[in-house]
């Protein structure tokens, strides 16, 4: 068997498709450079079945394999699966601890302090004004400013309960709208589902669809911020993916996905904010220990103030911060234990006298506590996202695209697809000496 | 393990870099416009507990410097009155000596028992003083003069003002003026108090017993000079223990708010110093960004 005459064009054009087709990857990887969670791609280029050749003489060997050139035979993304998973996981991680550190900066605000306005300075207010009706028991003014200061301090308790309130339904309604009809984990759930449909089908059919994979990691990564993921790829290409602890997107799924369903071990940001809206959270721990501070402030006054005449000066029944009220008024405030006479003060002094007892520094212990709650998950967050951006740049390393090396590429494939035309003109100006110039002697 | 480096990777190194020196540049930015390190509790928890406690104190000692002050006036208050009876004393005992002499004629007796009418009604006039609107030798009846000019009774009652200036420590700042002054002479026939002597003294005046005016009168005199020395001398020791507590207070206070500065102030030279490092590297990490942002491969290819 002998050689064909035209082979060598064959080998020429294989080189220049196989040289087009990595520049064109190169131009493909330049223009996806900052395109997120893309994989860069490379042409794995393999040579062709060599044509084994016999030797025309015998004598003289076994012959020869002659080099048919070369072969793409696929192009594969740049990817490390397994820091995908690091990923996934410390980015559920940063999901709980920065849902958990924006709820508790909210709660920590609700508290105003230090500052002019905040409860401390208006108990402080409260003692005040009963010292000054105790410097002069009957002058109105300083009853009225009692009433007042006593007022004004049960509207900021309501208040700081309201908004630690507020913290606890804010996180609730986040939850929902995350999880809802069309929230977060919908959309990226059916997205997930279509993916593995072109997925399954290019793999059906032996190709590598990178950017389809490239999306659906994207989405797997955006996923795990909020509950915990695992990810099983079956045979076919299909991704089959568990979110806090139940199955969400399952090929076998009658629209590839299951939703709404009862998350039972979220974690990442679901599991944060279940956390702080649940009764037991946070936001409403602090308000419970408000509360307790309030009951205290209620008991404390009243069992002064009711020794006059068994009246109270706090509602008695309000002993939470949302229901703090003040039913004495200044008409009919008592001062002291004896009511005949105007300047009887024992009441005022002795409430006077509460002024930096149990119910301030229960109180400051509470701020305190919040206060250092906050500083541990803003600690905590810190800490994560420098995990979590120490794997995202060890990603990047691996998958990302570098513009020097594109470029380097690209002039390496230039340069390839040049030599490759070159052999071609030069197989062709053989063929012409070949075909136009020999057997010419007799013409 | 050398790591291949790649544009996104720069790019967020350096996004990420920046965002620290800013995050750093505002948290000191807002300390040096409030002048106070800790601006919210997680700051420096146990700093805020430890603030909101002196601030706490602080607002505890300036309201016991008011009650001193408060206290304080009302006692100065008292001792003025006070000198004022004693004046009457002195002028009453003049009148009863004079009187008390055989020489003294029948009018300028009358003329001394009619004087003597009239100080009691100073008397009284000094013990109804009034102090910010109150009646400050009525005890806790604030609202009623202590002696009206019907009857001599004393119409407020014994109960002791207080003002607190210290935690726990309440000091008195009344004196119960009817021992001094009395209920004059119901019951009859008095209880020797002042008033009862002063009346006493007029009654002998006008019917001219010398022996009396002379003796007993001139005695009871005293002995009621001695019971106003002695609720002076009581007003003057509190005084003096208020005096005491106030300056005790005003360095409590100076304690108190230099603690209180140390821990919720900044430190105003080490934040600038601070501030300005941070601002220089602000500045290096833009300029190493920009550096290392810039050339690339591109830019050496024809």
């Amino acid at each position: 068997m002998s050689l064909s005459t035209f082979s060598g064009l064959q080998v020429a054009l294989r080189g220049l498709m196989a040289q087009q087709m990595a520049l064109d990857t190169t131009g493909h990887n330049i223009a996806n450079a900052n395109t997120l969670g893309y994989s860069r791609q490379t042409v794995d280029m393999t040579t062709m079945p060599a044509l084994t050749l016999p030797s025309i003489s015998g004598n003289n060997g076994n012959g020869v394999q002659l080099g048919m050139g070369v072969d793409v035979t696929q192009i594969q993304r740049v990817r490390d699966s397994f820091l995908d998973i690091q990923y996934r996981s410390e980015n559920m991680q940063y999901g709980d601890s920065s849902a958990r550190a924006d709820a508790l900066g909210q709660a920590e605000l609700a508290f105003d302090e230090p500052s002019e306005t905040g409860v401390n300075q208006l108990l402080s207010n409260f003692y005040d004004a009963w010292s000054a009706v105790q410097h002069a028991p009957n002058d109105p003014s300083a009853r009225t400013t009692l009433i007042r200061a006593a007022g004004t301090l049960a509207s900021a308790f309501a208040s700081v309960s309201d908004q630690l309130t507020r913290t606890a339904t804010d996180a609730q309604e986040q939850y929902d709208a995350i999880t809802g009809p069309s929230g977060d984990v919908e959309s990226m759930a059916k997205q997930l589902a279509q993916l593995n449909t072109a997925i399954s089908h290019a793999t059906a059919v032996g190709q590598a669809p990178n950017d389809l994979l490239d999306q659906r990691d994207e989405l797997l990564d955006r996923l795990s911020g909020l509950a915990q993921v695992s990810v099983t790829q079956n045979r076919d290409g299909t991704d089959t993916v568990d979110f806090g602890g139940v199955t969400l997107v399952d090929p076998r799924a009658a629209n590839g996905y299951t939703w709404p369903q009862t998350l039972t071990n979220p974690g990442g940001q679901l599991g944060a904010l279940q956390a702080l809206a649940s009764p037991t959270g946070p936001a409403m721990t602090y308000k419970g220990r408000l509360d307790g501070v309030v009951a205290e402030l209620v008991r404390n006054v009243n069992d002064i103030y009711s020794r006059a005449d068994g009246r109270n000066f706090f509602d008695p029944a309000g002993t939470t911060a949302d229901a703090l009220a003040v039913i004495a008024t200044d008409a009919n405030l008592v001062t002291g234990t004896d009511t005949t006479s105007a300047g009887s003060d024992d009441i005022a002094t002795a409430i006077a006298a509460l002024r930096g007892g149990q119910v301030d520094r229960n109180y400051a212990s509470l701020v305190a506590e919040v206060g250092s709650d906050v500083k541990d998950s803003d600690n905590q967050q810190r800490i994560q996202l420098s995990l979590l951006d120490s794997i995202e740049q060890r990603r990047l390393s691996v998958q990302g695209v570098a513009t020097d090396e594109e470029m380097t590429n690209l002039i390496q494939f230039q340069r390839g697809y040049q030599a490759s035309a070159r052999v071609m003109t030069t197989l062709d100006s053989m063929l012409d000496t070949l075909i136009n110039r020999t057997g010419t002697t007799g013409l | 393990m050398t790591m291949r480096i790649t544009t996104q990777m720069s790019a967020r190194t350096i996004l990420r870099d920046l965002n620290g020196n800013l995050d750093n540049l505002s948290n000191l930015q807002v300390q040096m416009s409030t002048g106070m390190q800790i601006n919210k509790p997680s700051d420096d928890p146990y700093g805020t507990s430890r603030a909101m406690e002196l601030r706490g104190e602080l607002n505890g000692f300036q309201q016991y410097t008011s009650n001193v002050n408060d206290g304080t006036a009302w006692l100065n208050a008292s001792d003025t009155a006070l000198s004022g009876m004693g004046d009457v004393i002195q002028r009453a005992r003049e009148l009863t000596i004079e009187g008390g002499t055989d020489s003294a004629s029948p009018q300028s007796r009358s003329a001394a028992a009619d004087e003597i009418d009239q100080l009691i009604g100073t008397l009284k006039q000094e013990a109804n003083v009034q102090y910010a609107g109150s009646f400050i030798f009525s005890g806790t009846a604030i609202d009623r003069p202590p002696y009206g000019d019907a009857n001599d009774a004393f119409g407020g009652n014994t109960n002791a003002m207080q003002r607190e200036i210290g935690p726990g420590t309440n000091l008195d700042v009344n004196v119960d003026i009817s021992s001094v002054l009395g209920n004059g002479q119901t019951p009859a026939p008095g209880d020797d108090k002042l008033i009862d002597t002063l009346r006493d003294i007029s009654a002998d005046l006008r019917s001219g017993n010398g022996d009396a005016l002379r003796g007993t009168d001139l005695n009871r005199l005293d002995s009621n000079q001695d019971a106003l020395i002695a609720v002076r001398a009581e007003v003057g020791a509190r005084t003096n223990r208020m005096t005491v507590a106030y300056n005790r207070l005003q360095s409590l206070t100076l304690n108190a708010t230099r603690l209180l500065s140390d821990t919720e102030d900044a430190d105003t030279p080490q934040t600038l110093t601070d501030y300005t490092t941070e601002s220089a590297a602000y500045q290096m990490a833009l300029k190493a960004g920009a550096n290392v942002i810039q050339p690339s491969l591109l830019d050496f290819l024809s």
